[in-house]
C-alpha cells in the first residue's frame, strides 16, 4: 500500500469522516446484506459506497473473495430502488470485483433484459456494463442491439454505444468496423458530444484507408461540425491529410489552409488554438502562412485563464526553435509571464525569451530570472543555464551581466548535472569571448574553494594552469591553486600541483615561490601527488639558475599519441636499457574491432547511421577545431602545411539513408587544401578495403592534387577518414569545383559467422560535387564590440559600393544570402531583422586567410517591388582584403 | 486518452483516484509526481484557480475548491485544454453535489454520488458528458428533460 493514503495519516478532523476506521473483513461482513430476502436499498447504497471506498484506496480484495462480492451484487438487480441499481452499474464494472468471463455469465441474462428495456438509461448503463465485461463470442450476440444504440434518438444511449465502440475496436475490430454506416448516421446528430464520439470511431475505423480518411476530412470541413471537441480532432485529422499531400499543383497552394485559417476565426477558445497550432506545425510552413497563428497565440498570452497561457507559450516555444524570428513580436507578453503563479507557464516563457530576445532586453531579462531560479527544479535550471550560454555567444558585449549570472548560480545548491552545466558554459564563454577570459577564471577560482565535485575542480584547475600564466596578474591565482594542494583529496591535489608547475615554467618571477610550494608537496602523503612534484621540481630546475628547455613543451604541448595507443605500447614496453621511446608510439588511430563475430543486425544498421550522423553533428561543435588539427597534425603526409587556418562545417555528399553515408570537412591552410572524407559503410553484408576517394577537378586550374590517404579497412557501423590533399599558390584564395567518387573492395561478410571473404572485387560509388568558395579562406571571428573594432580600423582601407540584389521575399532572406556568400560572423546580433522592416544594417567580422581582420557593413533597403539594394562598406587590415569582398560578391 | 482523475486533500492525500490505461504499477510513481509536482503551486492556490503543467507527452491540469484538490492527467486527444473541459465538468459535479465547495468530511460523505458522477463524465479514458445537469440527472436514472 503506498505510503501517501488518506488512513495514515489521520487528524482530528478526520473522527468525522464517514471512512473511519474501516476495515475490508468487517465490510465483506456487510456486504452480505445484498442476499437479504427483504433488501433494505439504502443499507445496500452503503455498503456499495464502502466497497469503492476501500478499491479506491488500493484495497485488493482475493479471487474468492471478489467473485462472492460480485455474485451478491448480482441480486440486487431484483431490487426495485433506481439510485442503487445505478451503483450497481457502477460496481459490476470495476476490475477488483468482477471476474473471469465465464463468470460473467451469471449476470449476462440481467443485462440483456436491461439492454430491451424501456427505460433509456437502463438501456445505455446496460450497453456499457456489457461491452466492459464480456468477450467476443457474446458481443456477436448484442451486436444487432450495440448498433440500434449507435443511432439511437436517446444521445445518452448513443454516447454508450459509441465510447464503447472505441474501445471494442481495440479487442474486436471485425464487428466494429461493420458498424461503419450507423456510425456516420450518429455524425450528423444535434448532440455535441455524440458527434465528438463518432467522429472518433469513424476515424479509427477508417484509418488505415488513406484516401478514406481524406473523403471523410473533405466532407466534414465543408460540412458544420458543432461540437468544439469534434473540430479539434477534425483540425488533427486535417493536418494528417495535409502531411500526406503535396501543395495544389496548379496554385501551389497548401491543400485545406483556408480551412485552418478559418478555424482560427471560430468562436470557441478551444478550437482556435488548435488550428493556430496545427498551423505552426505544418512542414515547411511559411512567414505569411505563420502571421496569424502567432497573432492569436500571442493574444492567449494575455488571457486570463492559465491553461491558454501555458498552450500559447507552450506552442511559441517549440516555434521559437525553427522561427525564432516569428516570436519576437510576443516577447513583451511573454515577459510578464515570467512572473506568472503557475511556474510550468514561467519556465517556458523564460526559455522562449532566452531564445528569441534581443541585446537591450537583456540585462532586464536576467534581473527576472534571478529572482526566478530558486523555485524551480535542477532539470528547469539546466535548460536555463543552456539557453543563457548561447544568449551570451549571441551578444558577446553582454558577457559581464551573464558571465555573473553564471557565477551567481553556480554558488547555488545543485546537483552535479547543474554545475557541471554551469562551468561548461563559463568555460566556452572563455574560450569564444577573450574579454570574459579574466572575470571567468576569477569566477571559477572562486568556485573551487568550496566545490565538492572532484571532476569539475579538475577540470578548473587544468584550465587555470594553461589560461591563468598568460593573464596580467598571474599571481592572483597561486593562492587558489595552493588552496587546493593543502585542503582537497588526492585527485585535485595532483591537479593543483601541474597547475603550479605550468605558472612556474611560464611566470619567470614567479618561479623561485612556486619551487618552494612544490617543494612542501614532497611530503604529501598520496604517491602521484609527490611523484608529479618531484618532476615538475627536477623540470622547473630546482637548484640550478634556469628551468629545463623543454620545461614549457613538455607542460603544455598536448601529446598528439591516442591515448588507446600509449596504453598499448607501455604495456608491451620491457624495462631495459633502452628508454621508452614516445616517438614510437603510432599515431594512427586502429579501426575498432567488432567484439562480436556474429550476425549483423538491424542494430549494427541503425548503430552505423548514428555514427555517419554524429560524425556530421561533431563538426559543428565550436571545439571541434582543435580536434581536427590534432588529427591532421598526426598525418605525416599533411605535416609541412604550416598552421591550419580554418575548418569549414560539414558538407553532405549522399543523400541520408543510402548505402555509404560520406561527408566532407575542408581544412584550409596558407598553400594547401585538405578534404577529410567521414565515410560509414552501412551494409552489414559488407566489408570495404582500401576506400579511397577520386577527386578530379571540374573548375580551378590552380589546385593540384600532391596526397591521399586511404581507409584500410571499414566494417559495418564503423566510420572512418580517407583524405586528399591539393596545394595551391600560398596565401591566394582559389576556388574550385570538384567531383568525387568513393572507390573500394568490397569482401562479402557471412551473417551467420561474421567472417569476410578472402577474395574481394573493386566497386565504385558516385559522391555528390564539392566546392571550394571564397567563404572557405573567411574565418568566422566574434567580437564584443563592432564599432570600436571599425574605428580602430584605417578609414583608408575602406571601399564602399551599391548593389542589387534583386526581388527577395523580405530582408531577412537577403541578410542571410549575403551572410552565407561571405561566411562571416554576424556581430551584436544583427543578422536578426525585425519583422516587416524595410531597411536593416548587418555588421560582420571575420579574419581572412593570413590573419587580416575583416568586418562589413551591409545596409539593405527593400521597396514596393520587394526589389532590394544594398550597399557594402569593408574595412580591413590589408587594404587588398576588401576589394576582394567585394570581388567575391561581384562573382 | 484520461489517464487519471485524482482527489486528494490540500496535504496530498488521495481520497479518490481512477487510472485509465496506466498499468498498477505505475500508479504509486503518478500519484507521488503529481504531489511533488503541484505541492508548491497549491500551497498558496485560491479556490478555482487552475494550475497546468505537462512533463514528456503528458498535460496535467489541476484545481482546488475547498479542502479538495483535483487533478486530470491525459495525453494526445486531451491536451491541456480539452481536459479543461474534464475538470470543469468534475469541478461543477463535485459542487453540485457537496452543494458548495466541499469541505474534506463532506466529500467523503458524499463519496458515493462522486463516483457515479466520475463513471458519467469519464467512461474508459474518454469523455464522455459534461454537463453538470445532465450528469446529475444520469446518476439518479432519472431520464432527461427534453
Amino acid at each position: 500500500m503506498d505510503g501517501i493514503k488518506k488512513d495514515d495519516d489521520r487528524d482530528d478532523d478526520s473522527e468525522y469522516s464517514p471512512f473511519y476506521g474501516i476495515e475490508k473483513s468487517a465490510v465483506l461482513q456487510e456486504a452480505r446484506c445484498f442476499n437479504d430476502r427483504e433488501l433494505d436499498p439504502r443499507r445496500c447504497a452503503q455498503v456499495i459506497t464502502k466497497l469503492l471506498y476501500l478499491i479506491n484506496q488500493g484495497e485488493t480484495f482475493s479471487k474468492k473473495e471478489a467473485t462472492e462480492v460480485f455474485f451478491s451484487l448480482t441480486k440486487l438487480f431484483q431490487s426495485k430502488d433506481i439510485g442503487l441499481r445505478r451503483l450497481v452499474y457502477l460496481m459490476i464494472k470495476d476490475k477488483e470485483i468482477c471476474p473471469s468471463s465465464d463468470e460473467v455469465i451469471i449476470v449476462t441474462s440481467s443485462l440483456m433484459k436491461d439492454m430491451n428495456s424501456k427505460t433509456d438509461l437502463f438501456r445505455a448503463n446496460a450497453i456499457r456494463v456489457l461491452c466492459r465485461i464480456t468477450d467476443g463470442g457474446l458481443l456477436g450476440q448484442i451486436e444487432r442491439y450495440l448498433k440500434q444504440a449507435v443511432v439511437d434518438k436517446n444521445i445518452v444511449v448513443s454516447s454508450a454505444a459509441l465510447v464503447s465502440g472505441i474501445q471494442l475496436l481495440q479487442s474486436n475490430p471485425e464487428i466494429v468496423k461493420r458498424w461503419s454506416n450507423e456510425v456516420q448516421e450518429a455524425m450528423q446528430s444535434k448532440a455535441p458530444l455524440v458527434q465528438f464520439h463518432a467522429l472518433a470511431l469513424l476515424h479509427q475505423i477508417r484509418q488505415n484507408d488513406r484516401l478514406a480518411v481524406s473523403k471523410l476530412v473533405t466532407s466534414l470541413t465543408r460540412g458544420t461540425v458543432r461540437s468544439p471537441l469534434a473540430q479539434c480532432l477534425l483540425i488533427r485529422y486535417t493536418c494528417q491529410v495535409i502531411e500526406e499531400s503535396g501543395p495544389n499543383a496548379q496554385t501551389g497552394d497548401r491543400p485545406f489552409y483556408d480551412y485552418l485559417e478559418g478555424c482560427m476565426r471560430n468562436k470557441n477558445e478551444m478550437v482556435i488554438f488548435e488550428a493556430a497550432r496545427a498551423v505552426t506545425e505544418l512542414r515547411g510552413v511559411t512567414s505569411k502562412e505563420l502571421t496569424p497563428a502567432i497573432t492569436v497565440l500571442q493574444l492567449f498570452l494575455s488571457s486570463s485563464k492559465p491553461v491558454l497561457r501555458f498552450a500559447a507559450v507552450r506552442t511559441l516555444n517549440k516555434i521559437a526553435m525553427t522561427h525564432p524570428l516569428a516570436v519576437t513580436s510576443c516577447n513583451i507578453d511573454m515577459e510578464s509571464l515570467i512572473s506568472d503563479q503557475n511556474r510550468s507557464i514561467a519556465t517556458l516563457a523564460i526559455t522562449t525569451l532566452l531564445k528569441t530576445g534581443n541585446e537591450s532586453s537583456v540585462d532586464r531579462l536576467m534581473k527576472q530570472i534571478t529572482n526566478f531560479m530558486s523555485d524551480i527544479a535542477d532539470e528547469f535550471k539546466i535548460v536555463v543555464v543552456e539557453a543563457i550560454r548561447s544568449l551570451c555567444l549571441k551578444f558577446p558585449q553582454k558577457y559581464r551581466a551573464l558571465m555573473n549570472f553564471l557565477s551567481n548560480t553556480l554558488r547555488e545548491e545543485g546537483g552535479f548535472d547543474f554545475k557541471k552545466a554551469i562551468v561548461d558554459s563559463i568555460l566556452i564563454l572563455i574560450r569564444e569571448i577573450p574579454d570574459a577570459k579574466e572575470s571567468g577564471l576569477s569566477h571559477l577560482c572562486e568556485f573551487i574553494e568550496d566545490c565538492e565535485f572532484t571532476y569539475l575542480s579538475t577540470q578548473i584547475l587544468h584550465l587555470l594552469g594553461n589560461e591563468g600564466p598568460k593573464t596580467a596578474d598571474p599571481s592572483k591565482y597561486i593562492r587558489y591553486v595552493y588552496n587546493r594542494v593543502i585542503l582537497e583529496n588526492a585527485t585535485v591535489r595532483a591537479s593543483a600541483v601541474s597547475a603550479l608547475a605550468k605558472f612556474g615554467a611560464v611566470v619567470e618571477k614567479l618561479r623561485p615561490r612556486i619551487l618552494i610550494l612544490l617543494r612542501r608537496c614532497l611530503y604529501d602523503n598520496d604517491d602521484e601527488v609527490r611523484d608529479r612534484a618531484t618532476l615538475y621540481l627536477n623540470l622547473l630546475g630546482d637548484g640550478m639558475e634556469s628551468p629545463r628547455e623543454d620545461a614549457q613543451s613538455f607542460l603544455f604541448d598536448i601529446t598528439d599519441v591516442p591515448l588507446e595507443n600509449l596504453e598499448a605500447s607501455l604495456q608491451s614496453y620491457e624495462p631495459s636499457e633502452r628508454p621508452f621511446d614516445l616517438a614510437a608510439v603510432p599515431r594512427d588511430l586502429k579501426p575498432q574491432v567488432q567484439v562480436e563475430k556474429k550476425a549483423p543486425t538491424n542494430r549494427e544498421k541503425k548503430a552505423a547511421k548514428d555514427a555517419s550522423l554524429k560524425a556530421g553533428a561533431d563538426g559543428g561543435a565550436s571545439n571541434t577545431f582543435e580536434a581536427y588539427e590534432k588529427l591532421l597534425n598526426a598525418i605525416p603526409q599533411f605535416a609541412g602545411f604550416g598552421k591550419l587556418f580554418k575548418s569549414s562545417a560539414v558538407v553532405e555528399l549522399t543523400e541520408a539513408e543510402t548505402e555509404y553515408a560520406v561527408n566532407v570537412v575542408k581544412h584550409v591552410y596558407p598553400g594547401h587544401v585538405v578534404f577529410q572524407f567521414n565515410c560509414t559503410n552501412t551494409i552489414a553484408e559488407q566489408l570495404l578495403e582500401n576506400v579511397n576517394v577520386i577527386m578530379e577537378i571540374v573548375e580551378g586550374e590552380d589546385f593540384t592534387q600532391i596526397a591521399t590517404k586511404p581507409i584500410a579497412s571499414m566494417p559495418c557501423g564503423v566510420p572512418g577518414q580517407a583524405f586528399v590533399a591539393f596545394e595551391k599558390p600560398d596565401g591566394v584564395c582559389s576556388t574550385g569545383k570538384f567531383s568525387n567518387t568513393l572507390r573500394f573492395i568490397v569482401k562479402e561478410v557471412d551473417p551467420s559467422s561474421g567472417e569476410a571473404d578472402d577474395e574481394g572485387y573493386e566497386d565504385e560509388y558516385q559522391l555528390e560535387e564539392l566546392e571550394v568558395t571564397a567563404a572557405d579562406y573567411i574565418l568566422q571571428t566574434p567580437i564584443s564590440n563592432f564599432r570600436n573594432a571599425w574605428e580602430s580600423l584605417d578609414s583608408e582601407s575602406e571601399r564602399v559600393d551599391e548593389y542589387s540584389l534583386g526581388a527577395r521575399e523580405n530582408l531577412q532572406e537577403a541578410v542571410q544570402a549575403v551572410t552565407t556568400i561571405l561566411g562571416m560572423q554576424p556581430s551584436e546580433a544583427t543578422d536578426v531583422v525585425p519583422s516587416n522592416a524595410r531597411s536593416h544594417t548587418c555588421l560582420l567580422a571575420g579574419k581572412f586567410l593570413g590573419g587580416a581582420q575583416v568586418l562589413v557593413r551591409l545596409s539593405l533597403g527593400i521597396d514596393s517591388q520587394k526589389q532590394v539594394a544594398m550597399k557594402l562598406a569593408v574595412r580591413s587590415e590589408d587594404p587588398v582584403v576588401s576589394d576582394f569582398i567585394h570581388e567575391i560578391i561581384n562573382a | 486518452m484520461i489517464l487519471c482523475v485524482l482527489f486528494t486533500n490540500r496535504t496530498g492525500n488521495v481520497l479518490l483516484e481512477r487510472f485509465h490505461g496506466l498499468p498498477a504499477e505505475e500508479r504509486l510513481h503518478w500519484r507521488s509526481f503529481l504531489v511533488k509536482l503541484t505541492t508548491e503551486n497549491l500551497k498558496t492556490a485560491r479556490d478555482d484557480e487552475v494550475f497546468v503543467a505537462s512533463h514528456k507527452s503528458v498535460f496535467i491540469v489541476y484545481t482546488v475548491i475547498g479542502d479538495i484538490c483535483i487533478f486530470a492527467v491525459g495525453k494526445e486527444v486531451y491536451d491541456e485544454l480539452a481536459l479543461m473541459e474534464v475538470l470543469n465538468a468534475v469541478t461543477a459535479s463535485v459542487k453540485e453535489v457537496c452543494r458548495k465547495d466541499p469541505s474534506e468530511r463532506l466529500f467523503l460523505e458524499k463519496y458515493g454520488k462522486v463516483c457515479l458522477c466520475l463513471d458519467e463524465i469519464i467512461s474508459q479514458g474518454a469523455l464522455e458528458h459534461t454537463d453538470k445537469d445532465r450528469i446529475r440527472r444520469l446518476t439518479r436514472l432519472k431520464p432527461l428533460a427534453e
